[in-house]
């Protein structure tokens, strides 16, 4: 299996660490996984286009790690992590708008990836609703950065996430219909980037193909 | 019993399964640590704050203040709230070992119907050759079947565990020498149970990786009639928790302190060791 460090998007850790996280994808138990884990959390909390391909590198050594000897300290490890920056995620969205989104899109993107028997993480599922329903409150609607994160991660993994829970889905956007109407103050982008979502949804998950031309073609003028 | 904890490849994070991995049924279920390994009664009820609660499915609120952990007899009501309170790593791996049970429910339940089958064409007399004979002697109660599902894992998840079927493949093995996993599927009482769950741990031991002091050649030897002095002294501890406390923090001492050392030294035999340790200080 060719694991080019491109796939992983690595690039922007120092070289030292580009070899440790390298072994660690392939002989997981000859590394510090929990150190392995703290890495690979603190750069997607920063790294905003690291946050969006984390999980794969994530699920990669998951994998390896659970062939190599039946373990999963790297699972666990990095799941108490998340746990623990969710716990705080109020605090860490007051300190850093760009921190905050960057910790959605990373636990959505391990949603993506780990699974367990194929199924989604069961554990991992009310708190991502939690977020998201965060990002369809009226003060970060505002913001066209979380707006942007929400309609990504929902184009990821909002169909999954309705087939574990609809209800919960259909609250959220119950939330974004009202944003979309009746939230002053909204950037024409940000009610595009809303319009969008609420239609894709109701396409079923996709966008029709004229729905699509409006929204991403370039519309002459 | 067995707090084999030298064969652990999993460090700190195990403690809280070595607290659960004590013999005495009693407390199988009693998480009185946290994954860290620190007593959890003053810890926090939930990682899920207030607000979150309407959205837990189908169970209560815990009022502020209330325990995260307390000793029950086992039963199913609260082995499922812990759970629930459990850290996110904890709760995937018991979902994950959730699935793994119902698929080998699944599997039994086929492969059951067959076996009954075949056994009734045949009409054998033997009853130790197939694992479950009949439907009456399935265990199919789910609650039980995750427990002893947990109980396989602690054993399977150790060094000895990984030695042994690397070194013994299935077709080699012996009745009587080889250790062989306990059927969960078949009916036991509570006690018979954990009895052969203590004997099959014991006797994995033999495929403990190798020590300096030469502890391992010491526990080859023990027959298993002997080992009833050996449990009498458990038993011998009026509450086992306090002393558990107390040893579990000299074994983390003994862990960090003798580290290489004593990879193969149970943790029983490091008690005594420490205890008496204890008494002479």
């Amino acid at each position: 299996m060719e694991n080019s460090s491109d796939d992983y998007r690595i690039q922007s850790f120092d070289l030292d660490t580009q070899v440790l996280l390298k072994t660690a994808l392939k002989d997981p138990n000859s590394v510090n996984l929990e150190k392995v884990c703290s890495i690979i959390v603190d750069q997607s909390l920063k790294d905003q286009v690291f946050s969006k391909e984390a999980g794969r590198i994530c699920y990669t050594i998951v994998q390896a790690e659970a062939k190599q000897n039946n373990g999963n300290v790297f699972r666990r490890n990095l799941l108490n992590r998340l746990q623990q920056e969710f716990k705080g995620r109020e605090e860490t969205r007051a300190r850093s708008i760009q921190e905050w989104v960057c910790y959605v899109t990373f636990i959505c993107n391990i949603f993506d990836y780990l699974k367990v028997n194929n199924m989604p993480m069961v554990a991992l599922v009310h708190p991502v609703y939690d977020c998201l329903m965060r990002l369809a409150n009226p003060d970060a609607l505002m913001n066209e950065e979380e707006v942007d994160c929400l309609v990504l991660q929902l184009h990821r993994i909002g169909e999954q996430l309705e087939k574990v829970n609809s209800q919960r889905m259909d609250e959220l956007f119950f939330l974004l219909r009202d944003g979309f109407l009746l939230q002053e103050g909204l950037t024409s982008m940000a009610r595009l980037l809303l319009l969008e979502i609420l239609e894709f949804r109701a396409g079923g998950w996709m966008l029709s193909s004229t729905a699509h031309k409006y929204y991403y073609s370039e519309i002459a003028d | 019993m067995s707090d084999w904890k030298r064969d652990r490849r999993r460090g700190a994070h195990s403690e809280e399964r070595e607290s659960r991995s004590v013999g005495l049924s009693r407390w199988s279920h009693c998480r009185k640590r946290g994954v860290d390994g620190n007593l959890r009664s003053s810890s926090k009820v939930d990682g899920r704050e207030k607000d979150n609660d309407r959205h837990i499915e189908g169970s209560h609120r815990y009022p502020d203040g209330r325990h995260s952990s307390f000793t029950t007899p086992e039963s199913t009501g609260p082995v499922t709230r812990c759970s629930q309170q459990a850290d996110w790593g904890s709760q995937v791996e018991d979902d994950e070992m959730r699935r793994d049970v119902h698929r080998d429910m699944q599997r039994r339940r086929i492969l059951g119907a067959e076996v009954t089958e075949r056994e009734r064409k045949t009409s054998s007399g033997s009853s130790e050759s197939n694992d479950s004979k009949e439907g009456d002697n399935i265990e199919t109660d789910e609650a039980v079947l995750l427990r002893r599902q947990k109980q396989i894992n602690y054993g399977k998840n150790t060094l000895a565990y990984d030695r042994y079927i690397k070194e013994v493949p299935k077709h080699m093995r012996q009745a009587g020498i080889h250790p062989k996993t306990p059927n969960k599927f078949r009916k036991y009482s509570r006690r018979s149970w954990d009895q052969q769950i203590k004997l099959w741990k014991v006797k994995l031991h033999a495929w403990d990786p190798p020590s300096e002091n030469g502890l391992n050649e010491v526990l080859d030897n023990i027959e298993e009639p002997d080992l009833g002095d050996v449990m009498d002294i458990e038993l011998d501890f009026p509450s086992l928790a306090d002393s558990q406390n107390a040893s579990v923090s000299l074994r983390t001492h003994l862990l960090s302190v003798e580290d290489d050392d004593c990879l193969g030294t149970p943790v029983k035999v490091q008690r005594t060791e420490s205890t008496v340790e204890a008494d002479m200080a």
